[in-house]
């Protein structure tokens, strides 16, 4: 297998690089995701040295937070990145061409990424063997673990077969169908929970689907926008942008119908629809998805792009991030002095998990794209 | 029954517990009934219970929700011990990943320390929050080594000390057990004994002679949060 030039940059342009690295000349957002790294590696590493007890603020009443809804965030980019990818190579095909290994790669990279910031929340990380040794079938977390590995598989086999101008319709539409089946079983995770009134019940594998389009796509959107401002060649941006309404509107759609139903209830726990209402319509409609949508109608330009793209990614990552926390809101039984409602404020540690998690895929795109590796299935022709 | 007449109900219990082990394990079914017109609000239980298994800050096996009801002058307190419920059909089980908590044959919910990853996705799937997450804080704070709150607690029958954040019980999800490193001792639970107004019975539902067997085949006898279809072995007398 060859390794330099498919997974890791031509060495030649990897050393002449490091050369301008060492010159300052390595470019701001590699010099600023490498000290988001090591603050964020610091954080994470502390992690696992002093113990949860001493450094994440998840709890009983909370038992998961910040990092949880990080892997929720960056699993769903990389599903949205698939997704693009497919609707790139079968709409798009020779416009999409140059920048199929680039979505796939960051695809893979989110969801390790995301993988990291969840190793950081499990009590006991070092028994994830147990998935293969002691599987329960009727787990929903075991089959998000079967197909996350799927998805991670056929994706580094699609990539590898870019990379190396193999073209196959097959694994094409495996990369599609997987991660369907990976995403509505991660939505089940959370979905089937029947005590949580504010995880969607069944709506949650399908509404992930659509978030997870939106930000992958978002995500793409970026890298669509930076190719096009390096090359000059804007024919993929007014696809984008289209591409883009239509998450905005599909997540409206079925964030809207959420509320509703939430607010319509009166079972024990909906309360939360209520309670949450403002916070819901302000930040998870209006400034989610009415701001990008509205950036897109009158900016349709790459700045335009760029920055209703950032807007969906900031916005999305707080989505997520509003449904794992906000759905501990209403405790399940109330005893001694546990308050009403159950506030959370994660920790710094839990931050530098983050921004160790962001700085990752940063770092490793910036610098692949930077040392040229995308560059060498882009030029060929299938 | 006669022979029973003046004896106390731990007394009776204590018996009922003895004949139960006796028999194979598949054979016994564990459960508790609580009588919430006997309970006092004492918090005897949950004390108790704390101090058999060292429970660190914030886990509570047996805690007691306390209600104020009516308004004034006619006001009185409502009172709900909440043990696991041990359910026939528990949704903690259906969520692990990788079988850690499991029911053994005679009903009981249990966790096995060595194999939680401490997902905590069980915590979630609880309708009763009869699940805690040990993250390994101590009430001592940093000065934990050197107290009792490193000790084995026995739990399952099995040697867990509370040493470092590597070891379980830290990091695992925990819950009440229904002191079954006692009962297979052939002692009684110690929520069991330390009520103060002997409102607690557990027993072998499987045996037609046990008090708990009698006690619950009432009609004043309810099960909490029933309709979830979860069969919880903890049964209210209202």
């Amino acid at each position: 297998m060859q390794i330099y030039g498919v997974f890791v940059p031509e060495k030649e342009r990897l050393l002449s690089y490091f050369s301008l690295f060492k010159q300052g000349k390595g470019g701001l957002i590699v010099y600023l995701s490498l000290i988001g790294l090591i603050l964020g590696g610091t954080g994470f590493a502390s992690i696992f040295i002093l113990g949860h007890g001493h450094t994440i603020n998840t709890s009983s009443l909370v038992p998961w937070g910040l990092q949880i809804s990080t892997y929720v965030y960056f699993a769903l980019v990389s599903g949205g990145c698939i997704f693009t990818n497919f609707i790139g190579n079968m709409f798009f095909h020779e416009k999409y061409k140059p920048l199929a290994s680039r979505v796939i790669f960051m695809g893979l990279i989110t969801a390790i990424a995301g993988f990291a910031s969840l190793a950081s929340e499990l009590g006991h990380v070092e028994r994830m063997y147990l998935f293969m040794v002691s599987p329960n079938p009727t787990s929903p977390m075991f089959w998000m673990s079967v197909w996350y590995t799927a998805d991670i598989s056929i994706l580094l086999v699609e990539y590898v077969n870019i990379q190396r101008h193999v073209h196959s319709k097959a694994m094409l539409y495996a990369s599609f169908i997987i991660p369907i089946i990976t995403y509505c079983s991660l939505g089940s995770l959370f979905g089937a929970v029947g005590t949580m009134p504010y995880y969607y019940s069944s709506l949650l594998p399908i509404y992930f689907l659509f978030s997870g389009f939106l930000s992958g796509n978002a995500l793409c959107a970026v890298i669509v926008a930076l190719h096009s401002k390096t090359t000059g060649n804007m024919r993929l941006v007014k696809p984008f942008i289209r591409l883009q309404k239509i998450g905005l509107a599909s997540v409206f759609v079925l964030t809207f119908c959420r509320i509703i139903i939430g607010l319509a209830s009166n079972l024990s726990g909906y309360e939360v629809f209520r309670e949450t209402f403002f916070q819901n319509v302000i930040f998870g409609i209006v400034c989610a998805l009415i701001v990008p949508f509205t950036i897109l109608m009158y900016r349709r330009t790459i700045g335009g792009l760029i920055l209703s793209s950032l807007l969906v990614l900031f916005t999305q990552f707080m989505a997520r991030l509003d449904l794992v926390v906000e759905g501990f809101r209403v405790p399940v039984f109330r005893a001694y002095d546990m308050p009403e409602r159950i506030s959370y404020f994660p920790s710094i540690f839990e931050m530098l998990v983050v921004l160790a998690s962001v700085s990752l895929v940063a770092l490793v795109y910036v610098v692949c794209e930077k040392t040229g590796l995308f560059e060498i299935a882009g030029k060929e022709t299938h | 029954m006669s022979s029973n007449e003046n004896k106390d109900i731990l007394e009776i219990m204590q018996e009922d517990l003895l004949r139960a082990l006796k028999k194979p394990r598949a054979e016994r079914r564990w459960a508790m009934a609580i009588d919430l017109k006997k309970c006092i609000g004492c918090h005897a239980c949950t004390t108790g219970c704390m101090s058999e298994n060292i429970t660190p800050p914030d886990i509570h096996y047996r805690p007691v929700k306390e209600e104020e009801i009516g308004t004034y002058p006619n006001t009185g307190m409502r009172f709900l011990p909440r043990p696991c419920m041990q359910c026939d059909s528990p949704s903690c089980t259906q969520v692990c990943p990788v079988t850690a908590t499991y029911k053994r044959d005679d009903g009981l919910v249990v966790i096995d320390y060595e194999k939680c990853i401490g997902c905590r996705y069980c915590l979630v799937a609880c309708p009763y929050g009869a699940r805690s997450a040990d993250v390994g804080r101590y009430y001592t704070g940093d000065f934990h080594s050197k107290t009792y709150e490193v000790e084995n607690s026995g739990e399952y029958g099995k040697t867990s000390k509370r040493t470092s954040h590597w070891r379980s019980p830290i990091g695992n999800a925990r819950k009440c057990h229904f002191c079954i490193h006692r009962v297979e001792k052939g002692e009684l639970t110690r929520c069991t004994t330390t009520c103060l107004a002997s409102a607690t019975y557990f027993g072998d539902i499987n045996d037609p002679q046990a008090l708990i067997t009698k006690v619950i085949s009432k009609p004043n006898v309810i099960k909490y949060k029933e309709e979830l279809g979860t069969k919880p072995m903890v049964y209210y007398i209202v």
